[in-house]
C-alpha cells in the first residue's frame, strides 16, 4: 500500500491525476503521514514549537480579553437600551402612582361649576407647569366668560390611563377622558341637557418635589 | 524561562478572569427579570400597534382586495376575534385606513402571555366610489395574547365607550 501512496503523492502535481482522487488514498493517508513526518520534522521544529506555543498563548489571552470586553459591552447595551430605561410597568408601584396622579390632576383641572372655575384654576396652578400651564391659561381666558354666562358644569373622569414611558422623573402617558357637560337651564326653563364627549390626551409629566406635575398636554 | 512561563500563566489566568466576569455580567443582564419584562412589554406594544393598524384597515376597492384585507386580519388576530373575523364576507364597498397615533400597554402578564393595550387610532374612511376620505378618531382597547412563536396577537378589540354608551365590537 505504501509504495502506491508514495507514487501517487509524487504523481499528484502532474496534471490529469489531480482530478481523480482514489477512494483508497484517504484511508492510507492518515496512518502513513505521522511515520513520514516525525523523523525529519521533530528535531528542527523544537524552537519554532516554543514560539508557536507562545503565539498561541498570546492569541488565546487576547481573544479571552476581547471576548470579556465584548460580554461587558453586551451587558452594558442590554442595561442602557431604551426598553431597559423605560420603567413603565416594570416598576409597578411608580407606574400606578404616576397614572393615578396624572388621572386625578386632569379630572380636577377639567371639572368646574359655573361659579367654581376658580377652584379648577387653583388646582391647575399646583399640578400644571411649563407649557401645559400656559396652554391652560390661554384656554381658560378664552372660555371663562362664556362658562359663567351659559352656566356650564363640566365634570371630567379619566377612564383609561396608560403609561407609555417612565424614565426616572419624566413620564409620558396616554389618557382617555370622559367629559360630561351640563348646561344649567336657569330658573324658568326645562330640564338640563347632559352631553358626554370623549377626549384623548398625551400627557408629559415631571416629578417635582415628589409630586408629578403635568408639563405638556397634546390632544390625540 | 521559568519566570516567563509563570508570567504567561498569570496573564492567561487574568485573561480568563476577564472573560469569565464578562460572561457572568452578560448572563446576569440577559436573564434579569426586570429587563426581560421590559423587552416583552416593548414587543407586545410593537406587535399590538401593528395588529390594531391592520384590524382598523380594510381596502375594499375590489372584492379581491377586501379578501386580502380580511386574510391580514386573520393573520394578526387569535382566539375568539379570529373566529369572528373568519365569518366576514368580503365585498367591495367602504374602505378604511387606520393609523395608530399613540398606544400604551396598561397590563402585562408575561407568565400567562397576556397583555392589555390602549390606543388612539385615526381612521380615514372612504365610502365606495367616493374620492374624499373622512377622518375619524377612535380610542380602542385591545387584549393581546402571546402565541407559541412568541408573537403577540390581538384576542379582542373594542372601542372604549363614552360613559353609558355601548362600545362597538369590531
Amino acid at each position: 500500500m505504501t509504495p502506491t501512496w508514495l507514487l501517487r503523492r509524487s504523481a499528484a502535481p502532474e496534471p490529469g491525476t489531480v482530478d481523480e482522487p482514489d477512494p483508497g488514498t484517504d484511508a492510507t493517508d492518515a496512518p502513513a503521514e505521522p511515520e513520514a513526518a516525525e523523523p525529519e520534522e521533530a528535531p528542527a521544529a523544537r524552537p519554532p514549537n516554543g514560539r508557536l506555543r507562545n503565539a498561541v498563548l498570546a492569541v488565546t489571552a487576547v481573544v479571552l480579553v476581547l471576548g470579556g470586553c465584548g460580554f461587558f459591552y453586551g451587558a452594558h447595551q442590554l442595561r442602557s437600551q431604551a426598553p431597559a430605561r423605560n420603567q413603565a410597568l416594570t416598576d409597578a408601584e411608580a407606574t400606578s402612582r404616576v397614572a393615578g396622579d396624572v388621572g386625578n390632576a386632569l379630572a380636577r383641572i377639567f371639572s368646574y361649576t359655573p361659579d367654581g372655575t376658580a377652584a379648577a384654576e387653583r388646582s391647575a396652578s399646583t399640578v400644571l407647569d411649563g407649557r401645559a400651564a400656559r396652554q391652560y391659561e390661554t384656554l381658560f381666558a378664552r372660555v371663562r366668560d362664556d362658562l359663567t354666562e351659559q352656566r356650564v358644569t363640566l365634570s371630567t373622569r379619566a377612564v383609561r390611563t396608560g403609561v407609555i414611558e417612565l424614565d426616572g422623573d419624566r413620564a409620558r402617558l396616554l389618557v382617555f377622558l370622559d367629559q360630561t357637560s351640563h348646561r344649567d337651564p336657569g330658573k324658568d326653563k326645562g330640564d338640563a341637557a347632559a352631553t358626554t364627549a370623549a377626549a384623548q390626551l398625551t400627557v408629559t409629566a415631571r416629578l417635582d418635589d415628589d409630586r408629578w406635575r403635568i408639563v405638556d398636554i397634546k390632544a390625540r | 524561562m521559568r519566570r516567563a512561563r509563570i508570567l504567561a500563566g498569570a496573564g492567561l489566568v487574568l485573561a480568563l478572569g476577564v472573560c469569565g466576569t464578562g460572561a457572568w455580567t452578560y448572563t446576569q443582564a440577559r436573564t434579569d427579570d426586570g429587563l426581560a419584562y421590559g423587552r416583552e412589554r416593548d414587543e407586545a406594544l410593537a406587535d399590538g400597534r401593528d395588529g390594531i393598524a391592520v384590524l382598523t384597515t380594510l381596502d375594499a376597492a375590489t372584492r379581491e382586495r377586501a379578501e386580502r384585507s380580511i386574510r391580514d386580519w386573520r393573520a394578526v388576530s387569535t382566539g375568539p376575534l379570529r373566529k369572528e373575523l373568519g365569518g366576514t364576507e368580503a365585498a367591495a364597498g367602504t374602505s378604511a385606513r387606520g393609523t395608530v397615533t399613540e398606544a400604551a400597554v396598561t397590563a402585562l402578564d408575561t407568565r400567562s402571555g397576556t397583555a392589555k393595550l390602549i390606543a388612539t387610532v385615526r381612521v380615514e374612511v372612504t365610502p365606495g366610489g367616493a374620492k374624499k376620505p373622512s377622518t375619524d378618531r377612535k380610542r380602542l382597547e385591545a387584549v393581546l395574547a402571546r402565541t407559541g412563536e412568541g408573537e403577540w396577537k390581538v384576542r379582542a378589540l373594542s372601542a372604549v365607550p363614552v360613559a353609558e354608551e355601548k362600545g362597538e365590537e369590531r
